[in-house]
């Protein structure tokens, strides 16, 4: 299992609400932080203003009962329905922020920064991260975090805010049974502290036993066809049980670390309470209270009680709010690659790589080393060597996917870090051993090699790539959406459409990369027809396994542990003795091969 | 989310019992630890009751109070301290029942969904895909936590509380009962408009949201391409429609539903009723028509009722949302399982008839589901045993179908497959396994040692039997180049060797089985060419002296083959040897044609590369 066990570090507990507010007011953008802000101090004000009004229920209470007088206990019942109406009021205000759109509003502009980003980081960084990860990262992080802060926050600041100020309240009547309420507050604090790293610690030890019961399941279900042929099934099938059963211990235990901080807070609030209710009830024995403001006091105390004791679980969800927050800020802030200057566009393109070395940034051994090689315009350019060896690392840094970290790649003598990034992609052609489309239309798919093609030139990319005829064979012709039937599509039919989807795009480089590995033998000999149509006066980079097809190439370069150990013509290869005619001679071992011997 | 809210549990439209039945409900979900999950109910619902019992003995300490200010009402004032304690402890354990209640649920459902996909057809496995099932297992197991755990105990309180809260009211004072009933009646009342078009908004945020998914899976995977072709800006238009699509939808929600769900809110909100009672009290109280500790018990408890709301309202919305998990686990619950004989003793071994052919196919026909056309059509051929069969044809002619039925990916139509005599589902499968191997295309390799790999045929066997299986299968000398030789764990899924690597660990797999019948699905489709010569020497090991029925692309491969079948459209179109049927100038002769004419092709080719290509490999 390779589950990733260097978790980074993570920032402890120091973060406060100012440090949620910011990267809240970050995530939904200079347009909505001010409203986001108007939104956030409304709802404080609503919260303290709902724990005043609370707080007036004693003198008032004292009004109607110790000297019964109306007209008082009518004063401070208007205060007190104005307090809570001005607190709705504010709420209602604050609110808007979600319900007039604007936060939905603001969570649709970062989904859209967030693309924007995904186009221009590194590739080598985006490919390390999974799409499920990237997903849940747009669409579930920017949902659960964005939509229902305020929801939250409002949860969070009416469990602290309104009792706080309830106790405020009461204190200006009665000083005593204020003070001790308010004495509660300095308690909760330092558990709170010491509940958050703690909530982490769990989040995390279960998060890995969750990912290690993933993977199992995974291989369980992937070698399902092996385990049954070899009548393991069960057998396997009794290690995942094992896993389960493991990961339920650690749930329970997880459980058990989690809620305890929970119960401590809960079990103080609510002692707290009760030992302050008995000493409201020693002041009435002795005299110095009156039992209608005790009973008042016993109003506003249990509807304080379970906001107050239950807090702790709404700092959870701030918790994980924070971690999403900083995983988009995180990706926001990945780098794009540099562009150098002058900025310059090449006027011929052959290609060059001088003393290139590159090592992939999670790896500690080069993976090209050295290289060098000079791709005349319009030649032929053939790639072989062992799987791993370089080959495919070398396409990827034309296409800059990367850089160097030594050497230069060049086209036509220009440094690609000098060529403006979204151009340098115009010059480029790849056709890939796996093919993706678009989950869109054929004539999409195709077109998308050039947007602004006829329909016309579409159709002669389609025809020059041997495309016409199963494409016309399909339900809705060319409006027929890939998406639905792409499975539909051979392995050939799918290549032959990114063939003409190259095509059209006519770039005057052309990278091959195992285009006819994964076809049926049907399908090759029209993918073949088509790549003879592709590479007509073109520089082209091809990825060959099988060496027979390159034998025409004007210059074959032998990779090897990523530096280059033999070129040439195929004739002058095969005549020495070497690492090419040794595999030459395999391959052709291999062909003569048949199921009798 | 603000606006969702269903309350009418029992509206005409859900009871009705067709309906009913047909939609996945999560309770029954439940069955494997319904009565921890009810006791855990029992155990909040006693807490919801322990603490109105609370306001009611706080009532009487004030009511005490207010008669003898002088005296402790210890009675009643320890019974609310008591009572207090007993709901808090109550609430702990109602909460720790739910929690160890859904996580034994998750992994019964779990083991369960493991044992359930052991016994189904390796077709269903396939069709639904190994990570749509292995992501039914652990997430949407997952996903139901929240609603077993959380939501369970939360249900009883919102049932039990409003319930009895007016109970008491009724008894405190009807008056003030019905201003909170009244209230409490107008916030209903708008809940129910906010939730008007709640099913159909609900199903278009449900579409709006998974096409934004969609767009970033495809966003993020095609980025390698689509940065090549333009830069990202069809597809990134596309995620930008997905994402315009969502805030149209999210946007509509709120013009329609917005209102009347904020407003609804405020109104159930504690705040309004308290207000309101109070007021409506202080009236009643200069009236002398209210006592002073009936005025407060009702104070006490009368927000209760409108606070139960929102509860529910979270509680509606988590089902909704537990509801596909549910229907998917259920799904799989639910897959048919392969027919297995209940006549035969599993463990004896089948005595097969020598005279009879090794393997043989009798007039089978075969639809992939009741609504397909057959893949395959009354297909008949008999493998004697030691000879060596091809299936070959254009792809999706049927012939990988073949070689799959035989191991009962699926069961056939009609017609039967027999092996040594006996038809294939009258065997437990450990009978069928005794006698055939298969080596698939796609080698799978489990996060293990090379050696327990190797093993997996045969788990008895000696470190010898796998070390001779391994050189058989030319993987011995690469096996111990590597770190710890055998002992070497090979990464998940292998991840750590190349393709020809890992193939050649099958084939010591298969090797090791010694089984006399070899099924050989695409193994010759090379996905390491550089190994070739190495992963043919393994195969031609394996071969020897077994009844191989094998499926190749590379036709130069069979013509040596004792018969070969040709597939066209699922049924067989010609069958012979290699010289009779180029002769016959049929399909395969075609194949064959096409087949030659791609080998000798070469990348910008001329006709002196041409001339090189055919003469040089085939020296």
């Amino acid at each position: 299992m390779t589950t990733e066990t260097n978790t980074p570090p993570r920032k402890q507990s120091a973060t406060s609400f100012l440090t949620t507010f910011r990267q809240l007011a970050q995530s939904v953008g200079p347009e909505a932080a001010p409203g986001l802000r108007r939104s956030l101090a409304g709802l404080i004000l609503a919260a303290a203003l709902q724990g005043f009004g609370l707080a007036v229920i004693a003198p008032l209470f004292t009004a109607a009962i110790v000297n019964p007088d109306i007209g008082h206990a009518l004063y401070w019942f208007g205060l007190m329905a104005a307090l809570m109406a001005a607190a709705s009021a504010l709420r209602w205000f604050a609110q808007g922020f979600d319900f007039d759109g604007r936060m939905v509003r603001a969570t649709w502009r970062l989904r859209g920064q967030l693309g924007a980003k995904l186009r221009e980081i590194p590739l080598e960084q985006l490919q390390n991260k999974r799409a499920g990860e990237l997903n849940s990262m747009v669409l579930g992080n920017v949902d659960e975090n964005l939509l229902y802060a305020l929801t939250v926050l409002n949860l969070l600041f009416t469990a602290i805010v309104t009792p706080f100020c309830a106790a405020l309240g009461i204190a200006l009547f009665d000083w005593r049974m204020g003070l001790l309420l308010l004495l509660i507050f300095p308690t909760i604090v330092p558990l709170y502290r010491w509940r958050r790293p703690a909530l982490g610690r769990g989040k995390r030890i279960l998060g890995q036993a969750h990912q290690d019961a993933s993977a199992d399941v995974l291989e369980y279900t992937q070698g399902l066809a092996i385990l049954r042929a070899a009548g393991r099934a069960g057998e396997k099938a009794e290690r995942l049980s094992q896993t389960f059963h493991k990961l339920e211990a650690i749930q329970a235990f997880g459980h058990r670390k989690g809620a305890k901080p929970n119960i401590i807070v809960a079990s103080i609030v609510e002692l707290g309470l009760v030992i302050v209710l008995g000493i409201g009830v020693w002041l009435v024995v002795s005299g110095s209270l009156h039992p209608a403001t005790l009973a008042a006091i016993f109003v506003i105390v249990v509807r304080l009680s379970e906001p107050l004791s239950t807090f702790i679980l709404y700092t959870a969800m701030l918790e994980v709010m924070e971690a999403a927050l900083e995983r988009i800020g995180a990706l926001m802030a990945t780098k794009p690659l540099q562009q150098s200057h002058p900025m310059q566009m090449p006027s011929e393109f052959s290609i060059q790589f001088d003393n290139v070395d590159f090592a992939y940034a999670q790896s500690d051994t080069t993976a090209i080393s050295n290289f060098n090689a000079d791709l005349p315009e319009h030649s032929l350019t053939a790639l072989v060597g062992p799987s791993g060896c370089g080959k495919t690392t070398l396409t990827r840094l034309l296409l800059r996917h990367f850089d160097p970290q030594q050497g230069s790649v060049k086209i036509g003598g220009v440094d690609l870090r000098n060529i403006p990034a979204d151009q340098l992609n115009s010059l480029l052609s790849v056709v890939f051993q796996d093919v993706y489309l678009l989950n869109d239309s054929v004539l999409a798919n195709i077109r998308m090699g050039r947007p602004e093609a006829s329909d016309e030139e579409v159709r002669a990319a389609a025809r020059a790539a041997q495309c016409l005829d199963f494409i016309e064979r399909l339900p809705d012709g060319w409006q027929t959406p890939l998406g639905e039937i792409g499975g539909r599509l051979s392995g050939g039919e799918r290549q032959r459409i990114s063939i003409a989807r190259a095509l059209l795009k006519d770039a005057p480089i052309i990278i091959l990369d195992e285009p006819t590995a994964a076809l049926d033998t049907e399908s090759e000999l029209a993918v073949q027809r088509a790549l003879d149509a592709l590479i007509a006066s073109k520089t082209v980079i091809v990825i060959a396994h099988r060496l027979s097809t390159i034998v025409g190439a004007d210059q074959i370069l032998v990779i090897e542990d990523g530096s280059l150990v033999q070129s040439g013509k195929h004739t002058d290869l095969h005549a020495e003795t070497g690492r090419y005619a040794r595999m030459w001679a395999a391959q052709g071992a291999v062909k003569k091969w048949s199921v009798a011997q | 989310m603000a606006v969702d809210t269903d309350l009418n549990e029992d509206s005409p439209e859900n009871s009705a019992p067709p309906i009913r039945k047909k939609r996945a409900s999560p309770w029954r979900i439940l069955k494997p630890v319904q009565t921890q999950i009810k006791l855990a109910m029992a155990i909040s619902a006693g807490s919801a009751l322990f603490g109105l019992a609370v306001m009611l003995q706080l009532m009487m300490v004030i009511q005490h109070l207010l008669a003898h200010p002088e005296t402790v009402p210890w009675l009643w004032f320890i019974g609310a301290a008591i009572c207090t304690v007993a709901a808090y402890v109550a609430r702990l354990g109602a909460f720790n029942q739910a929690h160890y209640a859904a996580f034994r649920l998750e992994r019964i459902l779990r083991i369960g969904l493991a044992e359930r996909l052991a016994r189904v057809s390796l077709g269903y496995v396939e069709t639904q895909g190994a990570g749509a099932l292995a992501k039914v297992i652990h997430d949407d197991v997952k996903a139901l936590h929240v609603f077993v755990a959380d939501s369970t105990p939360l249900y009883a309180r919102a049932y039990v509380t409003p319930v009895v809260t007016l109970g008491l009211l009724i008894i405190l004072d009807w008056r003030l009962a019905l201003v909170a009933l009244l209230i409490l009646a107008l916030g209903y009342s708008i809940l129910t408009r906010a939730q008007k078009q709640r099913r159909d908004m609900v199903r278009k945020y449900n579409t709006a949201r998974e096409k934004v998914s969609a767009a970033v899976v495809e966003y993020v995977q095609a980025m390698p391409v689509v940065r090549n072709f333009d830069s990202g800006k069809t597809s990134f238009g596309r995620y930008q429609d997905a994402l315009d699509g969502y805030l149209t939808v999210m946007l509509d929600w709120y013009r329609a539903a917005g209102f009347p769900a904020r407003f609804s809110w405020l109104v159930l909100s504690p705040m309004p009723t308290l207000t309101l009672v109070l007021g409506t009290g202080l009236w009643l109280t200069s009236l002398d028509d209210l006592s002073v500790s009936r005025w407060l018990g009702v104070l006490l408890i009368c927000t209760g009722m409108a606070e139960a709301m929102m509860p529910m309202m979270m509680l509606r919305h988590m089902i909704e949302k537990v509801t596909l998990s549910v229907i998917r686990i259920e799904e799989i619950m639910n897959a048919p399982e392969l027919q297995h004989p209940s006549t035969v003793e599993p463990q004896s071994r089948l005595g097969l008839d020598p005279s009879a052919p090794a393997l043989q196919f009798d007039n089978v026909t075969f639809s992939y589901g009741a609504d397909l056309d057959p893949a395959l059509r009354d297909i008949s051929f008999s493998v004697p045993e030691g000879s060596v069969t091809a299936l070959v044809g254009p792809s999706g002619a049927g012939k990988t179908t073949v070689a799959r039925l035989i191991p009962r990916f699926w069961d056939v139509t009609s017609g039967r497959i027999m092996l040594g005599g006996h038809d294939i589902r009258d065997m437990t499968s450990d009978q069928l396994m005794e006698q055939v191997a298969f080596v698939f295309q796609e080698s799978f390799l489990f996060a293990d040692s090379i050696a327990e790999n190797i093993r997996i045929g045969n788990p008895e066997a000696s470190d010898e039997a796998v070390i001779a299986a391994a050189t058989a299968a030319q993987a011995h000398d690469f096996i111990c180049d590597l770190p710890q030789g055998y002992d070497t764990p090979v990464g998940e899924r292998g991840v750590f060797l190349s393709g020809g690597q890992r193939q050649r660990i099958s084939i010591a797999r298969a090797l090791l089985q010694s089984r006399p019948i070899l099924v050989l699905d695409e193994a010759t489709a090379f996905s390491d060419p550089e190994n070739e010569a190495e992963l043919i020497a393994a195969l031609s090991a394996l071969m020897k002296g077994r009844t191989v029925i094998m499926v190749a692309h590379r036709l130069a491969t069979i013509r040596d083959a004792d018969q070969i079948l040709v597939f066209d459209k699922g049924q067989i179109s010609e069958r012979g040897d290699h010289d009779d049927l180029v002769a016959k100038q049929g399909i395969y002769a075609r194949l064959w044609n096409n087949y030659e004419q791609a080998q000798n092709w070469s990348l910008g080719g001329t006709d002196a590369d041409r001339t090189i290509a055919q003469e040089e490999p085939a020296q």
